[in-house]
């Protein structure tokens, strides 16, 4: 047991308010790959009651709250996708994971064509995430476009 | 006042006339001419019904009252219930015999919004209601759930699991671990993740000054409710950003069982139950559901004093309710456990690539097989993007972040980097949350024994298997001590102690930290004295625990 303790310094309680989250109560679309989840971390009382503020949602469908559905998706499974953009290019990067099979869920992909899926999304990366800054909805334009073109996805995309 | 809230109270009172007692005949016969179900014979079925189920007790069956909440009290019942909306009888809260008669005459009145037809809007207690008494359906009114079957199309589940995120001490509530419950369909394979969270939190809309915050939340006082969501949020929320590991049990109900518990969930939306941070928390009321889908359980009578979330998942393994268990590392571990994989001289490659790109250039690192280049680059980009979790965005950060991304994606697919991570000790075969002790010593030429009870939760000291290591958790521990020839005496009180023991390394570098208050007998100029401390402090450590 070898235990070097460095250095002392009083406890300073910070009550950090919560930034909302992407998917939050404000428009969950447009927002950008790799972004910071900031302000979210550790607020001392915050989550003592385990709690939500307002806009309590009881179902996933949470409403149209200023954002316009547009192509295949509906309003909540694209709110959905371009919630879990940041997993699903690290999934897209790599070639498989919960992530990609979630979007491959949301799109209606059916188990036999989500490898199919996974391997046009692999190879697709460039297309799909252009550069740092892209947003959800071009990476989702992207991804229509490619299923479109490809014999086996196209059928998902109406 | 605001016109909506104007508007808002006045919707209330007109429903409250409209589901009172003395109006709801008028009501009724209001109805007649155009439905015409209060006719004289159909009075006489519903007499009939009531007579029926008074004689049977109906009320008694402990389904009832789990569906209402009913806990005993005195001599009578209290439902946990803090809402009004929910009982039809105006004594519905003390008394499970008025609310059922008053929900079995309610069935067979037409409410002007279909969704709020008792049979919609009260989904179970109908159900179960009318299975009971036999009732047939063609007496009752003619119902379409339109709403429900709506919400159903999304959480209609055929199986249910309980998830338990476990510790994590920069959060004071969740030292004590978190529990929800996830709806799934098994149907489409792959989708825990867009499964309903059913999550039972208070809502803090309110926005007091967090001493208050605390305060409510510990003490009662906020509403709580239960709310859904998406499980990747949960996912997102414990596993990425305040780095919980998650472990899911799979309960073992039937599809009538998780029916009826999806139908009770209906029934509660909206509803308000007051908020306590020790014993009615989100813990105790899950229970409650799965006391509900399966009727005879009987989980919530332990939890007396308190409701610690590893011992509702104790609870629930004492029934035999868990069918299997799953394994969800926080990113956290994951990184942890991969970099543990590999030789020395590769952690630093990763190391070095988290923050310069270029070494993907280099020798040392080009002349690794593609599988080595691969695993490095992968951990390299998740150890980035877990210390940049809770930053805001920087452009370099970005940047570097999105070249290892390219970098990853330029392996083949089927070069096969994962390894499984094998999960720790359970966290429910961990010790206990209460403890009582006993010791004899001697101190200034007497002999004294001491009795002591600490109410939860782990100390260093105790067996560490099943907790997060180097962490302290104690709200609540008193020691009586009696000394020879003197009578009990308090010898100590400790309030809260919390003590955050992590090693630090090149890759992590956490704060270790500890408080602890309470009162204590000190030996102060010959005299004991009951004194209170209060005693904080951040520190660093290196090495093993």
């Amino acid at each position: 047991m070898k235990k070097i303790i460095a250095g002392l310094a009083l406890i300073a309680v910070s009550s950090v308010s919560f930034a909302e989250a992407p998917g939050g109560p404000n428009c969950g679309w447009g927002n950008m790959l790799l972004e910071g989840k900031s302000g979210t971390g550790s607020h001392l009382m915050a989550s003592i009651t385990n709690g939500t503020s307002g806009n309590a949602t009881f179902g996933m469908t949470t409403g149209t709250n200023g954002c316009s559905t547009s192509g295949a998706l509906t309003y909540s499974g694209a709110n959905m996708v371009s919630a879990i953009m940041d997993e699903f290019s690290e999934d897209v990067a790599r070639g498989q994971g919960d992530a990609m099979d979630t979007v491959a869920v949301i799109y209606g992909v059916q188990k036999q064509d989500r490898e199919t899926f996974a391997k046009v999304m692999h190879e697709n990366f460039a297309v799909i995430f252009p550069g740092e800054n892209v947003t959800a909805d071009e990476m989702m334009a992207s991804m229509e476009k490619i299923m479109k073109a490809d014999s086996v996805l196209s059928k998902y995309i109406a | 006042m605001p016109a909506s809230k104007i508007v808002s109270n006045m919707f209330k009172a007109f429903h409250k006339m409209l589901y009172s007692k003395r109006l709801s005949i008028l009501t009724g016969l209001l109805l007649l001419p155009f439905n015409g179900y209060a006719s004289g014979e159909n009075q006489q079925i519903v007499d009939q019904l009531v007579k029926q189920a008074v004689d049977n007790s109906l009320w008694k069956k402990s389904e009832w009252l789990n569906l209402l909440h009913y806990n005993p009290k005195g001599n009578g019942y209290l439902s946990q219930v803090d809402d009004e909306n929910f009982f039809y009888a105006e004594h519905g809260k003390e008394s499970p015999q008025e609310e059922l008669t008053a929900t079995l005459k309610q069935l067979f009145k037409y409410a002007e919004n279909p969704n709020q037809q008792t049979q919609c809007r009260y989904i179970a207690r109908s159900e179960w209601l009318i299975n009971q008494l036999d009732i047939k359906k063609s007496l009752l009114p003619l119902v379409n759930c339109e709403e429900y079957l709506e919400w159903y199309e999304q959480a209609g589940a055929d199986s249910i699991t309980l998830v338990f995120p476990a510790y994590h001490l920069n959060s004071p509530s969740s030292m004590f671990g978190h529990t929800l419950l996830r709806l799934d369909k098994s149907e489409i394979s792959n989708s825990e993740w867009i499964s309903f969270a059913v999550n039972f939190g208070a809502d803090t809309s309110s926005d007091d000054a967090s001493l208050m915050y605390a305060y409510r939340g510990l003490a009662g006082g906020y509403p709580g409710l239960f709310i859904t969501e998406p499980y990747f949020k949960k996912i997102q929320e414990y596993n990425r950003i305040e780095h919980r590991d998650i472990w899911e049990y799979r309960l073992n109900l039937t599809a009538l069982e998780t029916d009826r518990l999806i139908k009770h969930l209906w029934e509660l939306k909206t509803i308000n139950f007051d908020y306590y941070f020790f014993d009615e928390n989100c813990s105790y009321r899950l229970l409650e559901l799965i006391e509900v889908a399966r009727p005879g359980l009987e989980l919530t009578d332990e939890f007396i004093l308190t409701a610690i979330p590893v011992d509702t998942v104790r609870s629930i393994e004492k029934a035999q309710l868990i069918e299997s268990v799953k394994y969800r590392p926080a990113q956290v571990t994951e990184i942890q456990f991969l970099l543990n994989e590999l030789p020395e001289d590769q952690q630093d490659i990763v190391l070095q690539l988290s923050k310069d790109f270029s070494i993907s250039t280099k020798p040392e690192f080009n002349l690794l097989s593609p599988a080595q280049q691969k695993k490095i680059v992968s951990i390299s980009y998740k150890y980035l993007r877990y210390q940049n979790a809770q930053k805001s965005r920087n452009p370099a950060i970005v940047k570097l972040s999105y070249q290892l991304l390219n970098l990853l994606n330029s392996y083949p697919a089927e070069i096969n980097i994962d390894s499984s991570i094998p999960p720790p000790i359970f966290p429910e075969q961990g010790h206990k949350s209460k403890r009582f002790s006993m010791g004899f010593g001697e101190s200034q030429d007497k002999q004294y024994m001491d009795i002591g009870f600490k109410m939860s939760f782990h100390d260093l000291e105790d067996n560490k298997n099943g907790f997060l290591q180097g962490a302290q958790i104690n709200l609540g521990s008193i020691n009586l001590r009696v000394k020879e020839n003197e009578s009990l005496k308090l010898e100590r009180l400790v309030l809260v102690d919390i003590f955050s023991l992590t090693p630090r390394n090149n890759f992590f570098e956490p704060m270790s930290w500890m408080i602890n208050t309470g009162f204590e007998r000190q030996l102060t100029d010959n005299q004991d004295q009951l004194v209170y401390q209060l005693t904080g402090g951040g520190l660093v450590v290196v090495g093993n625990i």
